[in-house]
């Protein structure tokens, strides 16, 4: 076959050289399907986990589960099982296993970028291992399906916001009473007049206060007289030669007389008895008697006199009534 | 080329290549083609088809590879989506761009060649005489040139791919080797069984024909020496147009 050879050289090693790019070729191919067999872990000992979720939209095989961030294994399977869930077979390398503990939590989530997450959780890495072939419950967290719920919710308070600022809204209203306000208080009677709305009422107002300083002004003049009063009738009463002092000495005076009357008293006892035992001889008895009862009837007028000056000099009311035996 | 409409002549040329197409498989099915004669054409066509071409080509390759991982690692950073850039480069680069890119090379290199070739063949009468000396031109000189494209391309795309997949990882890890965790769960996930297979199978597709629709259309040469031209042409033309069709018929099987 020498059609070519007019145009081309055949090289020497023609042989080797062909089969030296075919050998390299192999090569690559045979050691990339071994490189490919070993990332999917077909030379390495799994730990099978199956999660039973209600809905495993956006899961998809070969799909990463993650732990801290980092893949620990991958989605293997999905089916759905006989009582309507959705059963997800996780595949993680043994070396792996550690991370998932019989506390673990799993978690699928749906972020708005890339695909669905499976996430592990586990609180207390001393927790006894999960079992081979475990089944646990993933729960959902999902974004998307938050969002309806987001947006309606938003375009309420967008609703409620256009109420407020449009024309003739309770933002206008308030902005324009605002105005009047600021207008108001910029105005002759000041903050005074926009409080009260007119320049009237706010006329009136300081009217009614200058009257209530004058008001105060003579009420604080009754009141230096009143304490001049006090400090009178203080001095009358509680000072030296007062009421209260001359009424002190009244009394003790009032002691006395009591003392002396009380001696007149047990002498007129001591002439009763004689008078008894003097008997039919009252005539001769009745000049003494005369002379008793002038000292007596002394005593009673001294008596009285003196009640009637407790009486001038004591305020207070008291039956001072002397009975006589 | 006389035909009423192209229309009818387009389609004529798609079933003379198609016819050829079978034809071909049948024979490289077949324990006879594999001789010293049939095995000595491969082993020219090899030479000429990758190995000659091997270094330029690496090195188109390797610097087209690098601006794609550029490309698509800076823009998916930009992005905030830096996880998925391997992914994307895997995907996009290794899986899709070069091999068809790589067909397309050889196809402009040995694909015109192939179609000039088997044209003069025709034209100079050497076809007639090899038939007249009792050569089964079929088994003896296309079957092979068929299978070496096939071997040649698949080599190609191979090692770019494999130039394609290192340099991804030196754009997106520097020459870290902790980045490797990473860069093989993202190669668990894009490589599978199916798609290495459907990765293998396709290469060896564009490799087939890359000679057989040059070698078909080169067949439809007249005597004349001036038909040689049209034929290259019209053969090229189908073979971008094959290529197309395979690569878009790759991705809806994938993707659908």
């Amino acid at each position: 076959m020498d059609i070519e050879s007019p145009v081309t050289q055949v090289p020497k090693h023609l042989q080797f050289r062909v089969a030296l790019l075919l050998a390299v070729t192999l090569v690559i191919v045979i050691g990339f399907v071994a490189y490919v067999l070993y990332a999917r872990g077909v030379f390495e000992a799994v730990q099978r986990l199956t999660l039973v979720a209600d809905n495993a939209e956006g899961v998809s095989v070969r799909m990463d589960v993650t732990f801290s961030g980092f893949p620990i294994g991958v989605v293997r399977r999905i089916a759905l099982g006989e009582d309507g869930k959705a059963r997800i077979e996780v595949d993680v390398p043994q070396r792996e296993a550690k991370w998932l503990r019989a506390s673990s939590v799993f978690v699928l989530e749906r972020g708005l970028v890339g695909g669905a997450k499976i996430r592990v959780f586990t609180g207390d890495l001393k927790a006894p291992p999960l079992p081979n072939d475990a089944v646990r419950p993933v729960l959902r967290g999902d974004t998307q399906e938050e969002i309806p719920q987001l947006v309606a919710t938003s375009r309420a308070i967008l609703e409620n916001l256009e109420r407020l600022t449009g024309s003739g809204g309770a933002l206008n209203v308030t902005l324009a009473n605002l105005q009047t306000l600021s207008e108001r208080m910029s105005g002759r009677h000041g903050m005074l007049g926009a409080i009260l709305g007119t320049d009237a009422d706010a006329a009136k107002v300081v009217g009614a206060i200058e009257r209530a300083n004058g008001l105060l002004a003579s009420l604080e003049r009754a009141s230096s007289r009143l304490d001049t009063l006090i400090a009178n009738t203080d001095r009358r009463v509680l000072g030296d030669a007062g009421v209260l002092e001359q009424t002190q000495a009244t009394i003790v005076q009032a002691n006395a007389l009591l003392a002396d009357l009380r001696g007149s008293l047990k002498k007129l006892d001591g002439v009763l008895t004689e008078a008894q035992g003097v008997g039919a001889n009252a005539k001769t008895a009745t000049a003494d008697l005369g002379q008793l009862r002038s000292e007596i009837d002394e005593a009673v007028r001294r008596m009285s006199g003196l009640i009637e000056e407790i009486h001038r000099k004591w305020p207070f009311r008291r039956e001072t009534e002397i009975t006589l035996p | 080329m006389s035909a009423a409409s192209p229309f009818v002549d387009w389609v004529v040329g798609w079933g003379r290549a198609i016819r050829f197409a079978a034809l071909a498989l049948a024979t490289a099915l077949s324990p006879s083609a594999y001789r010293a004669e049939t095995r000595d054409v491969a082993l020219k066509q090899i030479y000429f088809t990758a190995w000659q071409v091997l270094p330029g080509f690496l090195l188109f390759s390797t610097l087209f590879s690098f601006v794609v991982i550029e490309i698509a690692v800076n823009a998916a950073r930009g992005y905030g989506l830096a996880a998925y850039a391997l992914e994307l480069v895997m995907r996009g680069l290794v899986l899709e761009l070069i091999p068809l890119v790589t067909a397309l090379f050889v196809a402009l290199r040995s694909g015109a060649a192939i179609a000039t070739e088997i044209g003069l063949m025709k034209a100079t009468g050497e076809l007639e005489r090899l038939r007249a000396a009792g050569v089964d031109t079929l088994e003896r000189e296309f079957v092979p040139r068929v299978a070496a494209a096939a071997v040649s391309v698949l080599s190609l795309t191979v090692m770019s791919c494999a130039i394609a997949m290192a340099l991804a990882y030196w754009v997106m890890y520097g020459v870290s080797p902790h980045g490797f965790a990473d860069f093989t769960r993202v190669v668990a996930l894009v490589f599978g069984g199916a798609a290495l297979a459907g990765f293998l199978l396709k290469c060896v597709a564009f490799g087939a024909l890359v000679a057989v629709i040059p070698i078909a259309a080169g067949l439809h040469a007249s005597v004349r020496l001036k038909s040689v031209p049209v034929v290259v042409l019209d053969g090229m033309v189908r073979l971008f147009f094959a290529l197309g069709a395979v690569e878009v018929l790759a991705l809806a099987v994938k993707y659908t």
